[in-house]
């Protein structure tokens, strides 16, 4: 509603069918014409500017037509755009408007990159961009790249995905690194190699094209430079990670400490802490240190007693080796049932 | 003979689908209103004119009965400057729209198209007389049901399932299941859904993956792209396009809850590729394959060939691109981006033209007979 733009516009007649002078209104979600100068219900509104001459062969905006009291309101089936000219007719009038983008309007940013870390796995499989709203979805990867440091694009980098991955409130967008080349073997990775070789410095490159909802660009190109190191082939094992214990009756934060940066979107909702009666504890999780840290905030000051810390099998390092199995696995049986998640648990005291 | 007995087969399973069409216990469930649809990824038809939507930011399967939408003609649609035309229809621009999924019902021709605008609203649109129309989805007669995961013992606060997002790739319907693929964003792996029609509260979760051609030695978690339910050498089988374009034959019977499988790859169809659309088209006694490609021209493969077929690929493909397997030709359509049946025996598609027009056409069924 911040934006809910509003003009009233006194339109000078231009002198057609006598009618001189007119007024209506228009926001980002409806057009609104006084009944009184609105003779039939009928508005139809077009996309740019169409002659009167062009109306009978442009095609209209979908929408419906309402009436209230005195007054029709034009209600498109998505809002109107920024930036964009728009035709109404009515009464054999037509009138112009556009909406141009508000002074204070907070262009589309990028907060947060995962993995954060400068120095990567050589078959690192996934990235997350969080965006400071949320993002037009169509067609997004095209506008997401590896760049190496030649300044040359690298081709089939991404799995370019028709459904983009993208969380429910539209912020967090998950992209895949071209898994069949990522992964050893693959006639991908064999015709093509590996994504990114050992020790050579790369670019994530997000174009300032990528849209919000409201078709808004961002001001500039993000850039997020990395160099590439050894790949990561062994599973994350827990027993490796250690633990810092709150101090009782505090609220102080429960870190685990793992030994590598782990996968953002695997793991930050996949931990989970139980007390002695088997109650989950509640409290906000976060990644530290380039996401080596795990930290838990509770939201109730912590009681002596037994706590055990489950971690779901899924959970991944950042090159998509998870608590059960490689990226890379090896399978000798052509059919096998699926083994259940196993349980990976660390227990800790609150003296 | 066995032509003969496939003639046979065939006119007992038409009897039995013809059955299942007059089945009204089919809509049982349906109740007036509107379903609640959050976004429109991939559709399909199945019997008695329902549409299945397969929504994944809403995560759900949703049923709509459109069998009241007249008969038509749709045999010479022709559709210039597609993605002009519906980005007009919703005052935006070209790049704020994306056109998701097209099906055509079979009972009565009429061609659907799914869009989603960059504000998030879903929008189905029909075809009538080479015009599209909105089709208003918030007064329907549906049923639906949930692709949420099964809440795992450890995860009792439902955590993990926040940012768990699945999309779907790929919607099918036969025999009273709806089969879907999909991709999810924690794990690389192909998930695929067996789900009961009418809806009910058991869903079967299957992992079918595969052993690249290239080697027989690391299994590629590879989600599978688009896929059809057919019959092969008379046995029902999943046809399955993966992202890296090996064609890949699954048992139907095999489809079983929390079972992993490996499927017997039938075709590579050149790296470089993904595969975007599959149907079935059947013409006078012979059955083809269609494949649409995102850097490949459309495909056509006999099922003949698909049939004769009994080994399974294990030998690299040494030649970069090259093709390997069940034969196919490339019929003169490149860069089909929607592809379905249309008719009896025809097809149709949205093709980007080597003009720049994104075109709704008809394929020419010269190709197919």
């Amino acid at each position: 509603m911040k934006y809910l733009f509003s003009a009233l516009l006194i339109v000078v007649g231009y002198g057609m069918f006598g009618q001189t002078s007119q007024n209506f209104t228009f926001n980002k979600n409806e057009v609104i014409i006084s009944k009184d100068i609105s003779e039939t219900k009928n508005i139809i509104v077009f996309n740019g500017e169409v002659t009167e001459e062009e109306t009978s062969s442009s095609t209209p905006i979908l929408g419906k037509i309402k009436e209230k009291e005195n007054t029709v309101y034009f209600i498109p089936l998505v809002p109107f755009g920024w930036n964009q000219k728009y035709t109404v007719f009515y009464n054999h009038t037509i009138r112009y408007f556009s909406l141009p983008i508000p002074k204070d309007y907070e262009s589309l940013k990028i907060s947060k990159i995962f993995p954060s870390a400068s120095r990567l796995p050589s078959n690192i499989l996934k990235w997350y961009i969080k965006f400071s709203k949320p993002i037009n979805k169509n067609n997004i990867y095209k506008y997401i790249r590896f760049v190496s440091d030649s300044g040359d694009t690298i081709p089939r980098a991404i799995l370019p995905l028709e459904n983009a991955l993208i969380s429910d409130d539209g912020t967090l967008l998950t992209i895949w690194v071209e898994p069949g080349r990522q992964k050893r073997n693959l006639i991908p990775n064999k015709q093509l190699g590996s994504v990114f070789s050992n020790n050579k410095k790369y670019q994530l490159v997000i174009s300032k094209e990528i849209k919000d909802t409201n078709g808004v660009s961002m001001l500039e190109d993000f850039y997020k430079q990395f160099i590439i190191i050894n790949a990561d082939r062994n599973k994350p094992n827990i027993r490796n990670w250690q633990i810092k214990i709150p101090i009782a009756d505090s609220m102080s934060d429960l870190l685990i400490y793992f030994e590598e940066s782990i996968d953002y979107g695997s793991s930050i909702d996949n931990i989970l802490i139980l007390d002695d009666k088997g109650q989950s504890v509640k409290g906000d999780c976060t990644l530290l240190n380039e996401e080596k840290i795990f930290s838990f905030k509770p939201k109730k000051q912590w009681k002596k007693g037994k706590y055990e810390i489950y971690f779901d099998s899924a959970i991944e390092d950042l090159a998509g080796n998870n608590l059960n199995r490689l990226f890379d696995d090896e399978i000798h049986n052509t059919s096998k049932i699926i083994t259940p998640s196993q349980n990976h648990k660390l227990e800790f005291i609150i003296k | 003979m066995k032509t003969l007995i496939t003639l046979i087969i065939t006119s007992i399973l038409s009897f039995l689908v013809s059955q299942v069409q007059a089945n009204p216990s089919l809509k049982k469930d349906f109740k007036i209103g509107d379903p609640g649809i959050a976004s429109i990824h991939k559709m399909t038809f199945g019997p008695a004119g329902i549409l299945f939507i397969g929504d994944s930011k809403a995560a759900q399967v949703v049923a709509i009965d459109f069998s009241e939408h007249p008969t038509l003609d749709n045999s010479k649609v022709k559709l210039d400057n597609l993605d002009k035309l519906i980005s007009d229809m919703m005052g935006t621009t070209i790049d704020q729209i994306q056109i998701t999924d097209m099906a055509v019902n079979p009972a009565n021709n009429n061609i659907y198209l799914s869009i989603n605008h960059s504000s998030g609203v879903p929008i189905l649109l029909r075809v009538e007389d080479n015009v599209l129309k909105q089709v208003p989805l918030d007064n329907v007669s549906f049923s639906k049901t949930t692709l949420l995961d099964p809440i795992s013992e450890e995860a009792k606060d439902k955590r993990g399932r926040k940012l768990r997002k699945w999309a779907v790739a790929d919607i099918k319907y036969i025999d009273g299941k709806l089969l879907l693929s999909g991709l999810s964003n924690k794990e690389f792996a192909s998930t695929f859904r067996s789900i009961d029609f009418p809806f009910g509260d058991t869903q079967d979760y299957s992992s079918l993956e595969i052993y690249h051609a290239a080697h027989g030695k690391y299994e590629t978690h590879a989600p599978i792209k688009t896929f059809i339910p057919t019959t092969i050498n008379g046995k029902s089988q999943v046809l399955a396009g993966y992202t890296c374009t090996p064609l890949v034959i699954f048992p139907m019977n095999k489809i079983k809850s929390g079972e992993h499988h490996k499927g017997r790859t039938v075709a590579e169809l050149g790296s470089g590729n993904s595969p975007i659309d599959m149907i079935e088209i059947e013409n006078e006694g012979n059955r083809y394959l269609l494949i649409a490609n995102s850097n490949r021209a459309l495909m056509k493969m006999d099922f003949k060939d698909l049939e004769a077929y009994q080994g399974s690929l294990t030998k690299p493909v040494v030649k970069k691109g090259a093709a390997e397997g069940v034969e196919y030709v490339n019929l003169p359509y490149v860069n089909v981006q929607q592809l379905d049946r249309m008719g009896d025996n025809g097809f149709i598609i949205i093709q980007r033209e080597s003009s720049g027009n994104l075109a709704l056409k008809t394929g020419n069924s010269w190709w197919v007979k």
